[in-house]
């Protein structure tokens, strides 16, 4: 697969050769195959979704061991260097002082601050000392950007039937000073995109997102924020607005 | 408009090169008319072929007219020396000029294409020649092969001049070898060969022919090209922004207007948009659904 620009940006000027990586919240497998392109030693891809686990064990992870060589610039041998753990990133399943490189490409904003405290606690535990730690996100998005409504209602179907948001934006500046405060000594930051390219196939994912949600938590609130959700994806389409940053941090020694 | 030095040439192309493939769809009068509207706005480096339809016929007489304004591109397919210099002297006389200033090698796809165009009976051999006599000025090589066989060619033919090959946001998304154009234009900025981007602007291929037969697709390029205003523009200035000396015009006269004022307006395009850019495109084109992040 093609690693994300994004991806190839955040990791280009750390050091993750050699290395054994955490990718906290696999995803669709972006960051892992990053990792492994530049060369980690292992990456255990942790994430609590299902679909997540199999989509990157099916895009990077080449389990299927057909012998297809890197036409994807992933070789073959990856399905050995990689490890996709279905487990909560609050108990990460990893012992104490074990990585070298922690990536959480896109994490934190489907984490409330409650599960970002946990999950940082988890990420200083499992660090070793001269760890990396690399985070990409999302600003909050500008006053006035449509998308930012289909945000509020798939927020508002989270809320509603799980009790906490879909998504948070947490500043850039904000989470420099947070991870400091767990430890992390702050080393750089990028934008990786400006604006964001929210295209058809993010917005309709949201908006399936927001959909699925209400829908487990039935009642005449729910069916109109699922019926707003369908229409703001259709009115949206695309949009192109905001920025994602790129911070990388150190585990002092 | 932007100008920058075409490799050794001595030539500084305006940032835009005019695709006079353009010019086929057009009847005499309409030709006539597009040639002075590009000069209009500046651009300086033409590009035509004998296998655009009758492209090069319909440039001739403005060419002819402002022959001083235009340093003009030609190329041939023919891979041997007998066929090279036939289908010289055919371009020289459906243009009707003396000189051509640069003479490309046509879309070289094939290692043995590289093999017969260097050898003694080859291609380049009637380049030479012909570059002897004054007839062509500059030798350049066009190819939308694989990015591997321009570089050898880069390594194996010394006096290459110009290199032209595609380069959009599509292309620099993916990693695979095979569309490692980059590689190809640092090599040649470390060799100092001029640089010429194509298909800046496709957006994707054309249904298959089943779906949308030939004759009604809208517009008459090889590829399907994005045709908003935004689009055109944000393409022209990833491509730019690459580095390429110059941006090849889109094939359709519809959308030539738009890459002038796009081509005018060039000042650069950051390196977190051109990321946007590519992010775009690869998430328009990807078969992975359900991504919610970038």
């Amino acid at each position: 697969m093609d690693v994300p620009q994004t991806v190839t940006v955040a990791l280009d000027d750390r050091p993750v050769a050699g290395r054994r990586c955490l990718e906290a919240g696999a995803g669709a497998g972006n960051a892992t195959a990053g990792l492994l392109a530049n060369g980690a030693a292992r990456v255990y891809a942790v994430t609590n979704d299902r679909d997540h686990a199999r989509t990157t064990r099916r895009r990077v992870g080449r389990d299927d061991g057909d012998g297809s060589d890197g036409d994807d610039g992933v070789d073959e041998s990856d399905g050995d260097r990689l490890a996709v753990l279905e487990a909560d990133l609050r108990a990460v399943p990893l012992p104490d002082d074990s990585v070298g490189v922690i990536t959480a490409h896109g994490l934190c904003n489907v984490l409330d601050p409650a599960s970002l405290s946990a999950v940082a606690e988890e990420f200083s535990r499992v660090a070793s000392p001269g760890a990396q730690l690399v985070v990409d996100d999302y600003d909050p998005l500008p006053d006035g950007a449509a998308i930012g409504g289909l945000f509020a209602v798939e927020n508002a179907a989270s809320e509603l039937a799980r009790g906490r948001p879909a998504l948070t934006f947490y500043p850039a500046a904000f989470l420099r000073r947070f991870f400091a405060g767990h430890g992390w000594e702050f080393e750089r930051e990028r934008t990786l995109l400006e604006p964001v390219p929210w295209t058809e196939s993010h917005v309709s994912a949201h908006g399936d997102r927001a959909v699925s949600m209400a829908k487990e938590h039935p009642g005449e609130p729910c069916d109109a924020l699922a019926a707003t959700a369908r229409r703001l994806a259709t009115d949206i389409g695309s949009e192109s607005v905001g920025r994602m940053y790129g911070l990388a941090f150190r585990f002092p020694e | 408009m932007q100008t920058r030095p075409l490799g050794d040439t001595g030539h500084d192309s305006t940032v835009m090169t005019f695709g006079a493939i353009a010019l086929n769809w057009l009847e005499q009068e309409g030709a006539n008319q597009l040639v002075e509207h590009v000069l209009d706005y500046g651009v300086n480096h033409f590009d035509v072929a004998p296998e655009y339809g009758d492209a090069e016929l319909k440039l001739g007489p403005k060419l002819r007219q402002h022959r001083e304004e235009i340093f003009l591109g030609c190329k041939t397919q023919e891979r041997t020396y007998e066929g090279a210099w036939r289908k010289l002297e055919r371009s020289l006389n459906r243009l009707g000029v003396d000189a051509i200033d640069l003479y490309q090698v046509h879309g070289l796809e094939y290692d043995e294409e590289l093999d017969a165009i260097t050898g003694d009976d080859g291609a380049l051999a009637a380049f030479r020649e012909a570059k002897e006599q004054g007839l062509i000025d500059h030798i350049g090589l066009t190819s939308h092969g694989d990015p591997g066989l321009i570089l050898d060619a880069l390594d194996r033919v010394d006096d290459l001049e110009s290199l032209m090959f595609p380069l959009n946001p599509v292309v620099a998304g993916k990693d695979d070898d095979e569309y490692d154009y980059e590689a190809v234009l640092a090599r040649a900025d470390e060799k100092n060969v001029g640089t010429l981007g194509i298909k800046a602007f496709a957006g994707g291929s054309w249904p298959p022919t089943d779906e949308l037969p030939e004759s009604d697709r809208p517009f008459a390029n090889w590829y399907r090209p994005v045709t908003a205003p935004d689009e055109v523009r944000e393409r022209f200035d990833f491509a730019a922004a690459q580095g390429l000396t110059s941006v090849v015009s889109a094939g359709d006269p519809k959308l030539v207007t738009m890459i002038l004022e796009a081509a005018a307006d060039y000042d650069g395009m950051d390196e977190a948009a051109q990321r946007s850019l590519i992010e775009r495109v690869r998430h328009d084109d990807s078969p992975v659904p359900e991504q919610l992040h970038h």
